[in-house]
């Protein structure tokens, strides 16, 4: 009878092993797949979003394009628009900005008020910044417009995270 | 703005930045235009969304004002005047309200602000890329009327 017993102390080691081992997996299993997954590691350190813009369709006049996301708020997924100005400048680089002013956050538009051609402006306070995103002296905004980088794929334009300008 | 903690911070930093009040206006009713009433609300509030989001650096969007179709029509007015005038008196200078409800339009000669009305889509047949799309094209239309306000006001 006493031969099925299990004793005090194999009852602790099989059941910490089977915890430890689920531990264990759970520690190990993201590690490796990033490891063998190149294409989950890319999702991971990318995070490009696509858009409807052609890359060889952008021209030299800065247009608005569109784009949706999925967003998630700790368990809640919703969809969420951006938007952002892209054009070629003189060099053929493709330039992709925030239209989000630095002043108080109202959206800009390329060219949107006549008597500034050539020029993003903000309705609200008639902010103003050049085609590179720079802002003019002398209107209330204090900082250059944030540029999203980009990649190229499938001939597709794809953004990552608007960031403030570099060098500026 | 939003009515949130954090916009409301930067509105009390700002605010001589800030000199336009958006209020929604949103029917309820449980009678037979149940349906109609919420689509309004509906359509109204994702538009609001979108406008604050256009616009957000020089008004506040407050949150809705909420009523039943069944308010007698100088309940409505008197609250709107209230509303109204707790605005003007802490410093906004533009008062608008935004609604789907055409019952506004005949009291719209009774108070000061200025009312937008838009008749509501039906929204609940668009995919949401669609709906977005419409909703664009809308806060397009809008941002000519705030401009003109703003400039007659200056
Ligand atoms: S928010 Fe753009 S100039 Fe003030």
């Amino acid at each position: 009878m006493s031969k099925n017993r299990v004793s005090r102390r194999q009852f602790l080691s099989y059941t910490l092993t089977g915890v430890g081992g689920f531990m264990a997996a759970g520690m190990l299993m993201p590690m490796v797949r990033f490891a063998v997954d190149p294409v989950l590691q890319a999702k991971a350190g990318g995070n490009y979003i696509p858009t409807p813009q052609k890359v060889a369709d952008i021209t030299e006049v800065p247009t608005r394009v569109d784009f949706t996301f999925e967003q998630q708020d700790a368990w809640y997924n919703s969809e969420e628009t951006g938007t952002a100005w892209v054009y070629k400048d003189d060099k053929g680089e493709i330039v992709a900005l925030s239209p989000v002013c630095k002043h108080l956050g109202c959206v800009v538009n390329w060219e949107g008020d006549k008597s500034n051609p050539d020029h993003f402006y903000c309705p609200c306070h008639g902010g103003l910044y050049t085609k590179d995103g720079t802002n003019v002296p002398g209107t209330p905004p204090i900082a250059p417009l944030d540029v999203y980088p980009y990649i190229e794929k499938d001939g597709y334009l794809h953004l990552g995270k608007a960031e403030p300008k570099k060098g500026a | 703005m939003k009515w949130i903690s954090q916009d409301i911070d930067m509105y009390l930093k700002s605010k001589e930045y800030v000199d336009t009040a958006v209020l929604p206006l949103f029917p309820v009713s449980l009678r037979d235009d149940i349906k109609q009433t919420a689509a309004m609300s509906e359509f109204i509030s994702l538009l609001s969304i979108q406008l604050e989001r256009q616009f957000r650096g020089r008004l506040v969007m407050f949150p809705g004002y909420s009523y039943l179709k069944s308010f007698p029509e100088d309940k409505l007015i008197s609250d709107i005047k209230l509303w109204e005038k707790e605005l003007t008196e802490k410093g906004f200078k533009h008062v608008l309200y935004l609604t789907s409800d055409s019952s506004w339009k005949a009291l719209e000669s009774q108070f000061d602000g200025g009312l937008i009305w838009l008749p509501s889509l039906p929204l609940e047949h668009m995919d949401e890329q669609y709906k977005n799309t419409i909703l664009d094209d809308q806060v397009k239309q809008l941002l000519q009327l705030f401009l003109q306000k703003w400039q007659s006001g200056e």
